[in-house]
Order: structure tokens, then sequence, then C-alpha cells
């Protein structure tokens, strides 16, 4: 199999093969999980079988023609960078999903919960591999309408549906500025196709010299910062908790939100190496981190805390990949693109250890819990190797990386120059101090001291394998890639740090490297974290006093202010322009017809009715015209409903005589049966609705429809007037129709065969608005039923 | 409405409307007739017989499921609509063959006949659909 294939198999299988997953489940009842676990491992084959041609350094391309008319195709690429998104993303699927085994209770919609993650991985799987990027803003896109899914898994509860709307209006609008953003790279460069773009060093040139150059970064910056939780757009992050914490731990720490990332890192290439790249990307970053950081604190919900560390996390990447000088356009890339690797193992695993403290104590609130390290005693460990990890304690990897983010801001400082030369490594200190503090807090608070004597089930145990197993496989890799960094760095990160640079590289992690001045800023780190330790409690409860005393300085506020606003103010104009008054619905389309009509023909006839009229009527049809005009005035004046609808069908048949007078026999036998249905189904609906027929009418109101009344019927005669007698606009189409039946269709019913035939997909779609048609009735009468 | 009469009238109806509609169905391709028409012409019959003998009293005894027909209907007119594809044509392109019968005589087959045979099944089921869910309406 050539890598192309394998990787498009690698995106879509995953889509196909949850397709049938309903069919799956009548075979393995409640264990499709196993199965859906396994579609990962089928994926996460498939893309390591990309993995040896990359490493070597070399990318992988192709493509299937979409739609050439636009200059889109379905393109996949696939370098270093796209490589290890890719095992990222198909090992932790294939981890959640065979976690979500023991998580997931039996009684859940598991063929719904397992369909819409394996879409997610799907999408997310097709968003690195893109190599176009309209496509890569469908993927997007995707991620963000699963997401959506997956956080209001739970649909019936209220925090669910709000936390599963905030996340998608917020990625969703970010995906529109990016999707903006390409639009105008596509007016700089002239293609969507990012691989043409990154391997050309004059077209990169080009762009950064470009006066749209600025225009495109924010736009694309702020698809990434909506999508990995940055600045004011993090508030949708905290609310996606809401989600089942398998979802949590796939999602919202270890693949989606890192989409932001890696798109940042897709266009490092293209946009940094100028100030406008640094002070963007690196300030919002570094804004992002202490500002998380810091309000991590006053969590007390362990998703929550573990919500603020990701988006915490997050920005140390964004900083990092945001470093840059001219002549050095990446000095955190190696760290970051690590960093990035270390964070999915050690946050996946907090966030299972959450899942499965949850799931025993049947609380997530940290500050009911504690002393539970004799209960759960392997729990405890996982937890404690995760924690230290991400609080940066060696040998494990989170170690590693933070000394590299350490080292590069360091570096990054140092060549600025000036007050940065100690703002930067200050900056960077006081993150990795805010992160060691409520990495310390996780594992203090739930596993040690007391256990509290009340508000905890009383038999606490560890779980079952289940959920065991994927925990215990997540932190040997935090330990492995600690132990020996040398595997993980030359297999995985190299080649993703060489396709940001574009250029080869020799990375070398090691555990020990001496006295540099990153060591000292990691003593540093761990001294001050021990004392803001000492003050946590205070400082979150110096946050709660400052929010309550106030409550509109946040971007909470804002949010739920604007979506309350368009609500009011949606709702307003949509009860103005839907009174549910139907005379009003139908005096506006009389009106817009008799404008549309009338107006071109007022102003483009000469003569408005033709002079060449024929009034020459047979005696037999004139008095078929005065018996529909008797009808007619019947339907509009009898005083009871039924007698009018009586008469009203009369008029029916009566125009259905006329066609056959006219000789048209197919028209003539529709009209009879339509009408024969419409006026039974009309009775059967009128004897249910109260027999008050005439209402009140004002003079003013009767002459007003009176009025209406008499221009649409002058509107509709001068219509038909001119279109058999008059000026003919257009060639009549039938010529077509009537030469071409019989040799094209084998019909002699030109009716039928432009029915069936030539304009078959037009029936199809009626059709399909039959059918949506029974359902809208299906669904008025039996709603109805239901509000009373 | 529920006079011997018309019931006995309807009871005579019934089969020959029924028979009648089949046959518009399957004249339309040359004839005035097609799916639409004869769809519309069996849905007004069984109208006629819920009407006339009563919706309960047919139910106990008849009782398809509206839904199933024009979802059969729907799908059999889409697979016609693609089923031109496998063969390297265009979508909804249709084919014409005279197949010679040893009781009918020469028979034209067109595909497009069974898009219409879909267009009856989605008429009838769409409509009865609408008038039984009206009808049961309390």
């Amino acid at each position: 199999m050539d890598s192309f294939t394998a990787i498009t198999l690698a995106v879509f299988l995953p889509f196909i093969l949850a397709g049938i997953l309903p069919v799956v489940e009548k075979l393995l009842k409640n264990r499709i999980g196993w199965y859906a676990a396994a579609v990962a491992f089928l994926s996460l084959v498939l893309v390591a079988q990309v993995a040896p041609t990359v490493i070597h350094g070399e990318s992988i391309q192709g493509s299937i023609t979409w739609i050439p008319s636009l200059g889109i195709d379905l393109s996949f690429y696939g370098d270093g960078l796209s490589v290890m998104f890719g095992i990222i993303v198909s090992t932790i699927g294939i981890i959640i999903m065979s976690y979500s085994n023991g998580y997931m209770s039996k009684r859940e919609d598991l063929p719904r919960y397992y369909q819409q993650l394996l879409f997610f991985m799907g999408s997310m799987l097709g968003m690195v591999f893109s190599a176009n990027l309209i496509q890569l803003f469908i993927f997007w896109e995707l991620t963000s309408i699963t997401s959506f899914m997956l956080i209001g898994y739970w649909r019936n509860r209220p925090m669910s549906v709000y936390g599963a709307t905030k996340s998608l209006l917020i990625t969703a609008t970010g995906g529109l500025f990016m999707l903006a953003g390409f639009l105008v790279l596509h007016a700089i460069t002239g293609t969507f196709d990012i691989p043409t773009i990154l391997h050309s060093e004059s077209m990169i040139e080009f762009i950064k010299g470009h006066e749209l150059f600025l225009l495109a970064l924010i736009l694309i910056f702020i698809g990434a910062a909506s999508k990995s939780a940055q600045g004011p757009f993090y508030v949708w992050l905290p609310n996606a908790m809401e989600a089942p914490t398998p979802v949590s731990a796939f999602l919202h720490s270890a693949t989606m939100v890192k989409a932001g990332i890696y798109l940042v890192a897709r266009i490092h290439p293209i946009f940094s190496g100028t100030d406008a790249w640094f002070i963007l990307v690196s300030g919002v970053g570094i804004i992002t981190m202490i500002m998380a950081g810091f309000l991590a604190f006053r969590q007390t919900d362990i998703k929550g805390i573990l919500a603020y560390s990701t988006i915490s996390q997050l920005a140390y990447l964004m900083t990092m990949y945001g470093y840059t000088t001219l002549h050095h356009p990446g000095i955190g890339v190696a760290a970051a693109t690590f960093h990035l690797l270390n964070h999915a193992t050690f946050k996946a695993s907090l966030f299972l250890v959450a899942g499965i403290v949850a799931h025993e104590t049947a609380t997530r609130d940290i500050t009911k819990m504690g002393g539970l390290r004799k209960e759960m005693p392997i729990t405890f460990i996982l937890a404690t190797i995760g924690a230290l990890a991400m609080a940066g304690i060696p040998p494990l990897n989170g170690f590693l990386s933070k000394e590299m983010f350490y080292e590069a801001s360091y570096e990054m400082g140092h060549l600025l120059g000036g007050p940065f030369t100690y703002l930067i490594p200050a900056l960077a200190v006081l993150g990795g101090v805010l992160t060691f503090a409520y990495s310390i807090k996780l594992i203090d608070g739930i596993f040690l001291g007391k256990r509290p004597s009340h508000g905890l089930p009383e038999h606490i145990h560890d779980p079952g394998w289940t959920m065991i197993v994927p925990t215990a496989f997540l932190a040997v890799l935090i330990i492995l890639f600690g132990l020996v960094p040398s595997i993980p760095s030359h297999y995985i990160v190299q080649p993703a740090v060489e396709s940001i640079l574009l250029e080869p590289v020799d990375l070398h992690v090691q555990l020990w490297h001496g006295f540099t001045p990153a060591l000292m800023m990691t003593i540093a780190t761990f001294i001050l974290g021990i004392l803001i330790y000492t003050r946590y409690d205070s400082i979150a409860a110096w946050q709660n006093r400052f929010n309550s005393r106030h409550p509109m300085l946040s971007v909470n506020y804002l949010y739920d202010a604007t979506v309350n606003n368009a609500k009011n103010v949606t709702f307003g104009f949509s009860s103005r322009m839907q009174p549910g008054n139907i005379k009003t619905y139908v005096i506006a389309l009389l009106l817009l017809m008799i404008a549309l009509f009338m107006i071109p023909v007022v102003f483009l006839t000469a003569d408005i009715i033709p002079s060449t009229l024929n009034f020459d009527i047979p005696l037999y049809e004139g008095i078929l015209f005065l018996f529909m005009i008797i009808a007619g005035l019947g339907a509009a004046l009898l005083p009871r409903y039924v007698p009018a609808i009586i008469s009203l069908s009369g008029l029916g048949y009566l125009v259905s005589l006329l066609f056959i007078y006219l000789s048209a026999p197919d028209l003539a036998l529709t009209q009879i049966l339509v009408e024969t249905l419409s006026t039974i189904i009309f009775l059967l609906a009128i004897v249910k609705i109260p027999q008050k027929f005439r209402e009140h009418v004002t003079p003013a109101v009767l002459t007003r429809d009176l009025l209406i009344a008499s221009a649409v019927a002058l509107t509709v005669f001068v219509l038909l007037i001119n279109a058999t007698q008059g000026i003919v606009a257009f060639e009549s189409l039938s010529h077509y129709f009537i030469e071409n039946s019989l040799p094209l269709a084998g019909g002699h019913n030109i009716v039928n065969v432009i029915i069936v035939d030539f304009r078959g997909y037009d029936t199809l779609g009626e059709i399909s608005v039959l059918c949506l048609a029974a359902f809208g009735v299906y669904n008025l009468i039996h709603s109805r039923g239901e509000e009373e | 409405m529920t006079t011997t009469i018309t019931k006995t009238v309807t009871k005579i109806c019934l089969p020959l409307v029924i028979l009648f509609s089949i046959s518009l169905l399957l004249a339309g391709h040359n004839n005035p007739g097609g799916g639409f028409i004869g769809g519309v012409m069996f849905a007004s019959v069984i109208a006629l017989t819920y009407v006339v003998f009563g919706l309960d009293y047919i139910k106990s005894f008849f009782d398809p499921d509206w839904g199933k027909w024009f979802a059969f209907g729907l799908i059999l007119a889409s697979l016609t609509a693609f089923a031109a594809i496998p063969f390297g044509h265009n979508f909804f392109r249709s084919a014409v063959e005279f197949v010679h019968l040893p009781f009918f005589g020469e028979v034209e087959l067109v595909s497009a006949g069974l898009f219409d045979i879909g267009v009856y099944f989605v008429v009838i089921g769409s409509l009865l659909f609408i008038f039984k869910n009206v009808g049961d309406d309390e």
C-alpha cells in the first residue's frame, strides 16, 4: 500500500466504520467500545506505516480531483508534524475508547457516543493531513461540530447544553475568521495548497513583504486562539468539562484543543521571523499562561482545575512557537513540539484519573475529598506520576520539556536584550510556579491528608482493569519518555521539528545537562512553587472575593450578555416577522407577487392588453365560465365552512371540465383527483376546528382585502393574456420536449417524460419535499398535543 | 356519507379504481397517466373507504404503515437515479429496452418507469400518511 492510500484510509476508515456501528452493536451489544478502539488501532497502524518515510525527512503528497473549477482537490500531505499529530490522535484514541468501556454505563446511548468519538478522530486526522487550506477548514469545523455533540452528550442537562453551545459559538466563529484569513492568504499567493506555499522560499518572502500580511496573520491566529482556548476565547473550555470525562481527556486536553497549536506550527514557516508573529503569538501565550494558571487556584472541581491547567499549558506551547527573531526564526520550536507530545501524555492521564476518582466517589469537588491514597493506591500512584510530570519534577517527561521551555525563554530574552533579558525568563518561571502549585494541589487535595468525615461513599476502591490499564499505559509513557528521551525525540519530535523549520535538525534531549540557567530557573520554580502552595487557599479565597465584588469584570459575563442580547433581538425580530396570523402572510405574499409581475409588465410592455385579443367564446364554454364565477362567489360568500368548501371544490371540478374542453386530459385527470383528495382532507380538518367562520370585519379591512383581491385578479389576468397571446419574452421551451421526448426518452407522453426523465432531478426533489411535508404534518399534529 | 348506496358503490369501485391507478402508472410513459396521477388516484380511493367505512373500522383489519410506503418509494427513486453511474453514465441517465413477451407482445421497458413507480409510492405513502394522521387526531 502506498503512503497516500494509507493516509486516505486512516482518515476515512473511522467515518465509514463508525457508520456501521449500529449494526456492530447488534453483535457486540455493550462491548462496542472495543470495536471503536480497534478502529483507532487500525488508524494508528496506517499512520505508523507512513512514519518511516517521514523520519527520513521526506514528505508524502497526493490528491484526488474534487472541485476542479475552484482549484480545490481532496489532497493529503504528510510530513513530520502531521504524522506526530496523527500518532498522538490515534494512540490517545485507542486509550480513550478502551477506557470508556469501564467508564460509560451500559445504560448510556453507547452507539451515539462511540460514533461521535470516531467521527471526531477521523476529522482530526483529516485536519492534520490536509494539504489544502479549504479542506483543512472543513475538517477543522467538523472537529468543532463533533466536539459540540460530545460536550452536549447528556442532552437533558442544561449545563451540558450551555457548554456545548458556548464551545460551538466560539470555536466555529473563530473558524470563520480563520477561513477569512485563508482567503486573504489566497489573495496574496493565488493558491490554497499548503505544500506549494511551504516549499517555495520566494513565495514566503513575498508573503512577508505583502501589505495584507498582518491581516492574514491576525485572522488565522484568531482561529487558532479560539480553538486552543487562548486569550479571551478561553471561556469555552472550562464549560466544556460538562462532557463525559473520557471525552474531556481526548478532545479537550490531548487532541482537539491542540488543533490551534497545530495550525500555528503549520503556518510557522510562513509567518515567523517577524515582530508581529512574536508580539501576537507569544504575547497572547504569555498572558494566557499566567492568567489561566492563576485562575486555576479558584477551581474546586477537579476537572475545572485540569481545564485551566490545559489552557495554561497550551499557552506554553503558543509562547514557545511565538519565540522568534529575524535571524533565529524558531527558537522555541523544538521545546514546544516536545512539550506538545509530553502534555498529551500527562494531561490525558490526569483526566483519566479524574474520571476514575469521580466514578468511584460520585463527586468532582476537591474540597470534599482527601486521604484517598489508602483506598485507591493504584490510582494514587498513577495520579502522582501525572501530576509530578506536569509540575516538572525529574526524571519525568514534563521536567525535560519544561527545561527546554526555560532554555528557549532565556535565549529569547537575551536575543531581545534590554528589559526583556530578565522579563521573559521571569514570566516563564511565574508560569511554571503556578503550574507547580496546582499540580501539587491535585495530589494533596485528593489523596493526601485526612479523609473527610462525611460526603464520600463508605467503600471506595480502585476501579477495574479496563480503566486502570489505559491510564497506566500513559503513566509508563511518561516515565519512559523521561528516562529515555532519545526515543520520542528522535522518532517523533525531530521529524516534526524539521518539517516546521524546513531544515535538518539534530535534536538532543538529556536529563542532565549541567548547571545551566534553565536548571537555576527550575530550582527557583520549585522553591517559589512550594512557597506559593502554602498560600494556595488564601489566594483562591481572594479570587472569589474579587469575583463577587466585580461580577462584570469577566469574559464570561461579556459572553453571556452578548448571547442573551442576541437571543432577545432575534426573538423580537422573528416575532415581528412571524406574527402567526395567516392573513398577514398571505397579504405579504400576494403583494410581492403583484409587484414582481406587474412592475416589468407595466414598464416593459407597450400595450398591457394586446389588441389582437379574440373574445369569440363558444356558448358552452361561456356557460362553464358563468358557473365558475358562481362557484367562486359561493366559496367567498357562503356563511358556513362546509358549504364554502363544497363550493370551492365545485370550482375545481369546473376547471377540470374546462381542461377537457381544451383537450388536456392529463391536466383534467390530475385536477379531478387532487380536488377530490384535498376536499376530503379539508373537510376532515375543518370539522375539528370551531365553526365560527365569520369574524367581525371592519369596513376599512374589507376595502383593503377587496383591493388586494382585485389587484391579484388583475395581475393574473394580465399575465395570462400576455403569456398566451401577447408578447413572448422567451422562446417557448415546449418545442424541445416535443421533438426530443420520443428519440431521447422513448415516451409519447411528453408531460410524463419531462417529469420522470428530462426533469427527473427536480421530481426527486419534489417527492422528497412531499415526504418532508408528511413528516411536518405528523409533527404539527403530535407536538400540538404535547404542549397542551 | 355512510348510506348503503355509498358503501355499495365504494365496495365495487375500490378494486376497479386500484386497477385503474396501476394501469395509469404503467401506461404513463406513452398515454395520459403516470406515477403522480396513479398515486393520487390510489390515495383517493383509500381515503374514500376510510371516510365511508370509518377510519377505525378499516384500521381494525387493514392498517399498513404508510410511512414505509413513501420511504420505499423515495429509496427506489433515488436508486434508479444512481443506477446509471456504475455503468459510466451520468446521474439520472435512463435506459429504454423493447422486450418481446409471449402473452403481452411488444413491451417497452424504461428505467424511468422504475423511477415513476418510486414516485407512485411516495405519493400514496405521504398523502395517506397525512390523511391518516389528520383523521386520527382527536
